[in-house]
Parts: C-alpha cells; structure tokens; sequence
C-alpha cells in the first residue's frame, strides 16, 4: 500500500457547458490545469487559493463526485475512478455554509440517517452519535432541529456527519466560511484534534492566519495550477526581502492605487475594505521606503493608522497569487 | 440485517426529512381531504353526463389518490436533496443506490395506500355504495399494488431530477397523464387508440380495472391478472428507475451536471 494518504498526478478538469437552444454556444472552463500533490499519512494539509482558483473541483476530484479530464488520483491507495466505493468507505466531507443538512430533522436524525448511509454497524451508531455530539459541543441541543441552528452549530453538525464512519481523510472545505470568530476558534480546536488522533485532514480556506495555525504543509493553487507548496514558514520566504506598508483610508480610488502600483520599488498594493475603512496594503522592496511617495499620491483622501511590519504568511499568498498575472509563471516549490 | 436497516429507518428518515406534506394541515388538507373532493367532482359529472355510474368514479379515484403522494413524493425524494444541499453527501455513501432509494419508495407506497384507503371509504359511505365484505382484502391488495407502482413510477421520476433540474414540471405534467390516460375517469374505450397504449405502461391502469372487478364482486380470481399486471408495470418502473439513477450519477461524475454540494 502507498504511503500517502492522497496522491495525485497531472490532475486536470475541464468544464463544458452550452447555454441557448436555437443557437447554442459552448464553453470551456478550465478549472483545474495539472494538479501534482500528496498528502502523508496524519497530516494537516492545506489547500489556499483566491475564488475559482480550482480549490473545491480539486476536492470534488479526490473525493469521487467528480472524475478527472486527465491525471489520476489515489486515496488511501484506491483510485478515485474506478474504486469509489473503497475511497467512499474511507473519507468524509466537509464543507461551509449553510446547507448540506436536513433541516425539518434534528441533529441526531440527520446524524442517524448518514450513519446508515456511510455503513456504521447499527449496534455502535448510538454510541458514536453521542461521541460526536460530545466532540462537537451540540449535547444538549440534539434533539432540536437544525432549521433552528446557528451557522456555527450548522458547521460543527457538519464536521460531526463527516467523522461518523471514522475517515481516515477528512476534505474540510472552507469549513470555516462566514463563522464567527469563536465559533472559527472552536472549530481550528476541533480539527487540530482531529489531526492529533492521525486522521488526515485536507482543508481549504480564505484564511491565512487558520492555514497558519493549523497546516503541516500548504499548497496555493491558483487558475487551476499549484503555485506554491511548502511548510507555513517555507512559503513565508514568497515574501523575503518586502516589508509592508499600511494605511487605513477613506475613498481610496483605482486611479490612486494604479499609480501607487507604479511607483519605483512597490511590488504588490491592494485595498480591502472593512466596514467603512479601506485597508490599503503596500508590499515593497526592503530597502526602498515607499512611504512618502505613496502618502504623496494619497494627498485628499482622508487617512487614518499608518503602519509599517514585516510580511506575514498573508503576505506571502498575495505575493504568489499575483504573480500569476506575470507573463511567465513557473512553479515554485520551496522546500517540502 | 444492515441492508434492511438501510431500507426501512433510512427510508423513514429520509420521508420525515424530505417530503413535503408530513405536517398535519397539509397532509390531510392535501392528501386526504383534496381527493375526496375530486372524486365527488368526478362522480356529480359522470352522473350529470350519464358516462358511468358512481361506483366507476369512486374506485377509479380511490386508486388514483394513491399515486397523488408517491409521483410528488418520488419528485422530493431527489429534487428535495438539491434544495437542501444534501445530495453530494448521500451520493458519496458507499452503499448500495439501490436500498437507498428503494428505502425512499416504502413510505410513499405506504402514504398512497393509507389515501387510497381513506378515499374509498369515504367516497362509498357518501355516495352510498354498497362493497362487498368479502372483496375487501382484495381491494386492499388491488390498492396496495398500485401505490407501490406508483412508488416506483414517482422514483423513475425522481431519478430524473438528477439530470434535470425542472423535474416538477415532469411530476405536474404526469399527474395530469395519469388522471387522463389510465382509464380512472375517462373509460378507456374512450380514449384513441394511442392514448389507451400509453395508459396500459402507466401504473393505476391495471390495478383500476382490477379494483372496478372486486368492488364489483367478481371475486380476486377474475381481477388476478389485471394486479399482475399492474405488479409488472411496477416492477418496470423499480428497474427503470435504478437504471437511470445509475447513469445519471455515472454522468454526473463525467459532466459535473449536478449542482451536487
């Protein structure tokens, strides 16, 4: 038997589809372009991207619900293809929001029917339905039904259904989208434990600082292709020799941002918005000191906090996701 | 042991999660109360047309509220699944397709039987038709038949929600066949030739003019082929319908044709 809990070589996926009836036009999208990873044995992997980046067709691939254009991919030594039944037995699935549960049933109806239709034995659903609940803090509540739920009770019910047959692989898909930031500690809690036990745990998010805190190794993968593979600390080398610049804003505007990207020695600049507050991140060369040029080119807008740090994992990712905007994009591996 | 688990709890857990009409207002509002009235629609009119008599409606509509639950029902037990987000995480259970669904039929040709029932009863005490005791446990069997051939007519119907989204334009379009073609209120020798063609694939057709025998008094052996009959065209419909629950999950794994998760 391999030595990896997932592998997968050339993975690619191309979608067709065809709108219209008189005069159809087709597309193709490709959305996963030659995905080449493994996954040891018990560990913590991540998968980062931006949206549409092939993240979750890359998880609908290795979890059977899709079959590759091209590529092959094993799990736990079976192939996803042909051996679905024996890759079923032996992962669960995750993923965020709201759906995906029954709502007009309770937690411990919805948890029995997919105890039956993941095969756990009828004498241990029981006491596996309770250890779940338990693992997931919903004792209490189960009998109450999931219409009712909170998204953070929704999302531990979620991880509770994908552990009832006790996976070897759990597929987390962005399992912590739109939870608050409790209920997201609860939940990084849960999986950290679960990786402590020697399930192995593939898991997809937005966040950079949960990647960071839970991963062994991360993947960014970006239009359809792996970017970048390493360790937290590896990938975080993306972004040696930049410091970063930030400056809380108000009408920050893209003609503004488009000249700031333009000046001499800035490599990244991008404007996030919370609340009312634009966040302006400026990615520099080290040795270059952006900070008047780029307050000169902010002169009218109203600014706030001004701070100059070092890069974190966060910069990182943007530093090579938007490289692929490059003209050559060659794959970097960094260690790993 | 675990497969008939599989088809009885997960069955019923599956109705109670899926079907629409399981609280007390619609379920009695909708299908108990609706097809009493339909047969009374049915009966005023034939009376005031002089096509049949009142004992030719009120089987004919007693055998036809059976399929109301189970052609809608069949139509939830998938569509349902898209509306919840449910269906990626029951199409990657590793048992059988098969017990599965076929779990999902039981208590839909459970509910179809139970109003069947209940609108043969009602419509006879109210329009004063007179049923042999002794053709009771035939008529029971008559209705029987047909819900669970309805069952597995809803189910091929279902099946037909894995590749097609607008599948209750299917389940609405069928109900309005199944009230046309199968002989219920239109006499079959009414009906073109084509029509009554189709009528003899459609579930209800057979167990109809099986029940119109009993109810009659001709007694289970007069009536016997037309429930086989019905039985078969049941059985068409389980095969038909684990055969395109099949290809459609094959396909949809090809032509990521679902919006699974």
């Amino acid at each position: 038997m391999s030595g990896y809990a997932i592998e997968a070589v050339g993975l690619r996926r191309t979608y067709r589809s065809r709108t219209g009836w008189l005069r159809p036009q087709r597309r193709e999208v490709e959305a996963v372009r030659g995905v080449d990873l493994t996954v040891g044995n018990g560990e913590l992997f991540g998968l980062l991207g931006p949206n549409g980046a092939g993240k979750t067709t890359t998880i609908k691939l290795l979890n059977t619900l899709l079959i590759p254009t091209a590529g092959t991919a094993r799990v736990c030594g079976h192939d996803v293809v042909t051996q679905t039944r024996e890759v079923r037995r032996r992962i669960g699935y995750v993923f965020g929001g709201d759906r995906g549960l029954y709502d007009r049933l309770s937690a411990r109806d919805n948890l029995r029917y997919f105890a039956e239709l993941y095969g756990v034995p009828a004498r241990e659903q029981k006491r596996r339905i309770a250890e779940l609940l338990d693992l997931v803090r919903l004792t209490g509540r189960e009998q109450e039904r999931v219409e009712g739920y909170s998204r953070g009770m929704r999302q531990r019910l979620h991880i509770a259904r994908g552990l009832l047959h006790r996976p070897r692989v759990l597929f987390l898909d962005e399992p912590s989208i739109g939870v608050d930031p409790v209920a997201a500690r609860e939940l990084r809690r849960t999986v950290a434990d679960l990786a402590a036990t020697g399930t192995t745990v593939l898991l997809t998010t937005h966040y950079m600082a949960e990647a960071d805190e839970l991963c062994d190794r991360i993947a960014v993968i970006a239009n359809g292709t792996i970017q970048a593979l390493g360790t937290p600390a590896e990938l975080r080398h993306h972004a040696d020799g930049r410091q970063v610049l930030e400056v809380e804003a108000y009408g920050v505007a893209d003609a503004q941002l488009a000249a700031i990207h333009a000046l001499p020695g800035v490599r990244e600049a991008s404007v996030t918005v919370t609340g009312a507050t634009q966040v302006l991140t400026v990615q520099s060369d080290a040795g270059v000191d952006v900070q008047a040029a780029v307050l000169r080119e902010l002169d009218g807008v109203r600014l706030g906090r001004v701070t100059a740090r070092q890069p974190t994992l966060e910069d990182a990712y943007v530093a090579i996701v938007n490289r692929i905007n490059a003209p050559t994009r060659p794959l970097e591996a960094v260690g790993g | 042991m675990a497969l008939f688990r599989l088809i009885g709890t997960g069955g019923v857990i599956a109705y109670r999660a899926l079907f629409n009409w399981t609280t007390p207002s619609m379920f009695i509002g909708s299908l108990l109360v609706g097809p009493i009235f339909q047969l009374l629609f049915f009966a005023y009119l034939g009376r005031q047309l002089g096509v049949a008599d009142d004992r030719f409606y009120i089987v004919g509509n007693a055998v036809l509220a059976a399929s109301l639950s189970c052609v809608f029902g069949g139509t939830m037990a998938v569509a349902n699944e898209r509306r919840f987000g449910t269906l990626g995480h029951v199409l990657l259970s590793p048992r059988s397709r098969t017990a599965v669904f076929l779990g999902r039929v039981l208590p839909y040709a459970g509910n179809g039987l139970l109003i069947a029932a209940s609108t043969l009863t009602v419509g006879a005490l109210l329009l004063g038709l007179r049923v042999p005791v002794r053709a009771l446990p035939g008529l029971l069997l008559a209705l029987a038949v047909a819900a669970l051939a309805c069952g597995f007519f809803g189910l091929t119907l279902g099946a037909l929600g894995l590749r097609f989204r607008d599948v209750w334009v299917v389940s609405n379009v069928s109900v309005a066949l199944l009230l046309l073609l199968t002989g219920v209120n239109v006499p079959a020798a009414g009906l073109p030739g084509w029509m009554r063609a189709v009528g003899e694939a459609l579930p209800i057709t057979h167990a109809a003019r099986g029940a119109r025998q009993l109810a009659a008094g001709e007694g289970l052996a007069a009536a016997a082929p037309a429930l086989a009959a019905e039985a078969a065209v049941g059985l068409g419909y389980a095969l038909l319908a684990a055969a395109l629950l099949k290809i459609f999950e094959a396909e949809s794994r090809r032509r990521a044709s679902l919006d699974a998760l």
